[in-house]
């Protein structure tokens, strides 16, 4: 599991996943460049919510934490859900070694539930696509890890 | 082929006499040196000074690189596309990039050996949609490799930009071909409707209808496709094939989409050539929604089973063709060519989406 400090949605838990992608950046690197901003936005039951901020650049990846606001960090497209559809896939990444077959990213969002994908240009959105392999072992870094640490 | 071959100028060379013609009386940019970006030197990077200038209109049908030395005698290549706005797109040349970049090999890549044996019936399904994209994949090697010879060569990027696209449409119809054929099931059935609009993209009479039947409209519903397709596939394996096809694809509808808009922006009296291509392609998608080859594999994956797809495959089925439908209006848009109100299929095609709705048109580009 994740240590304390980076568990989700604390706000560094993004900085930790990106972090964990760094320690093998050729994993990334060989799926090729990407140039991408998507904000993921964690929505609560009280109605308030978390954005948080991925940069793709190149070969790179980058975690601009959480985000005042969806203006400032200027995204090509948002990621949200509930807080519980973001724990429940990142619980099953961790338990899975990587997202199992009913949650992948794309899986979660297509139905626009329990994730969507939303943009004011579907070329950010679709940038959502170009770069689904890329996201998707981003994110399963988590599961790497914590097959790791056994 | 020029025959009068100047022999004396072997002679010439034997006895220390050099031309250096090429050398004196250079007219092309001289002393360009620019950096390479972080990822390497890329197209962008090296799109400077006179030799990132693409004329409107190609002044010549040579192979002369751009920018380069022309010499009078360069023969005509006999190119019919030598207006710029014909195939270029403002994400051209990061496209290419990307494309280079973002390879893959449905040998190596997919993890072939941990396939699973599958109930019959998933394993048919799969094994039909595999048999669908095979098939239809290939048409946008095919449209592309029709119309590149005719692409004046100051266009250089754009067909690049469409050799990138050859290859991976190779790629996805070899990737498809290979899951058919590679866990215990093999090809199935062909569909006559969909190859039906896969001649309406060959036969298409220029480009510009070419392009939009094909980048726009028929790349976005197979990329929805995909979509789905990852959704419902049977194993990590398969859900991987449409990850890394799905990426393909998106960046192919990125180029036609951007290309469109180019083209409007530069001509928008040709919307209405436009508007009249995409009412005779958009059967496509009652095609995609009607064929039982598609639509019940599909249902079949989704629900894993026969008797389940009967009873529920239908919500699937009315998710996708909503979504890809509301997709598909929303690229138009950003083409600079909304179809809300436009769309002249049946209303069971529509239903559920916002093709009726025009107010939901962004505003029209103004003409002129
Ligand atoms: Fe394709
Ligand atoms: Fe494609």
């Amino acid at each position: 599991m994740m240590e304390n400090e980076s568990l989700f949605p604390n706000p560094k838990w993004l900085d930790y996943l990106v972090g964990l992608v760094k320690r093998d950046p050729d994993r990334l690197k060989d799926l090729g460049i990407a140039d991408f901003r998507l904000a993921i936005k964690v929505e609560f039951e009280d109605g308030s919510n978390k954005i948080f901020g991925l940069v793709l650049d190149g070969y790179d990846v980058d975690s601009q934490g959480e985000i005042s606001g969806i203006d400032s960090f200027k995204p090509e497209a948002t990621l949200s859900g509930s807080f519980d559809a973001f724990k429940e896939m990142f619980d099953n990444i961790v338990e899975n070694r990587g997202a199992d077959k009913f949650h992948t990213l794309n899986t979660l969002s297509l139905a626009e539930f329990p994730l969507r994908i939303s943009s004011d240009d579907p070329i950010g959105r679709d940038k959502f696509y170009r770069y689904a392999e890329t996201l998707q072992v981003i994110f399963d870094s988590l599961g790497l890890e914590a097959a790791k640490s056994g | 082929m020029k025959s009068d071959i100047d022999l004396s100028y072997l002679e010439k060379v034997r006895s220390g006499q050099f031309d250096l013609g090429w050398l004196n009386n250079v007219t092309s940019e001289w002393g360009i040196k620019p950096k390479p970006s972080k990822i390497g030197l890329t197209l962008r990077d090296i799109f400077v000074g006179s030799y990132g200038d693409i004329p409107e209109t190609a002044p010549r049908r040579t192979m002369a690189p751009r920018g380069c030395d022309i010499d009078s005698e360069l023969p005509d290549m006999g190119y019919t596309i030598n207006s710029k706005s014909e195939v270029w797109a403002d994400n051209l040349l990061d496209l290419y990039e990307e494309a280079v970049s973002r390879q893959w090999s449905a040998t190596r890549d997919i993890p072939w050996n941990e396939l699973q044996e599958l109930d019959p019936d998933v394993e048919h399904a799969m094994c039909q949609l595999a048999t669908f994209l095979s098939e239809v994949e290939m048409v946008a090697s095919d449209f592309p490799a029709k119309w590149m010879w005719r692409i004046n060569h100051d266009f250089l990027e754009a067909k690049m930009f469409l050799c990138t696209q050859i290859m991976d449409e190779a790629r996805h119809s070899e990737v498809f071909r290979k899951r058919a054929l590679s866990n215990g099931g093999g090809l199935g059935k062909a569909s006559p409707v969909g190859e039906e609009f896969l001649k309406l993209v060959l036969d298409a009479k220029n480009y510009d209808e070419g392009s939009a039947l094909m980048h726009l409209l028929g790349e976005g519903l197979v990329l929805s496709v995909f979509r789905a397709g990852e959704l419902i596939a049977p194993t990590h394996v398969e859900k991987k094939i449409f990850r890394l096809c799905m990426q393909d694809e998106a960046r192919h509808v990125a180029y036609g989409t951007m290309h469109l808009r180019y083209r409007l922006e530069r001509d928008p009296l040709l919307a209405e050539d436009f508007h009249a291509f995409l009412d005779r392609g958009e059967d496509l998608i009652s095609m995609i929604v009607t064929t039982p080859q598609v639509v019940e594999p599909a249902a079949i994956l989704a629900t894993g089973s026969v008797k389940a797809a009967e009873s529920i495959g239908d919500e699937a089925s009315n998710i996708l063709r909503i979504r890809m439908i509301e997709e598909y209006l929303q690229r138009c848009d950003r083409a600079g060519i909304p179809r809300r109100g436009r769309m002249k299929l049946p209303e069971q095609i529509l239903e559920g989406t916002s093709a009726n709705d025009v107010s939901k048109n962004p505003p029209q580009m103004v003409v002129g």
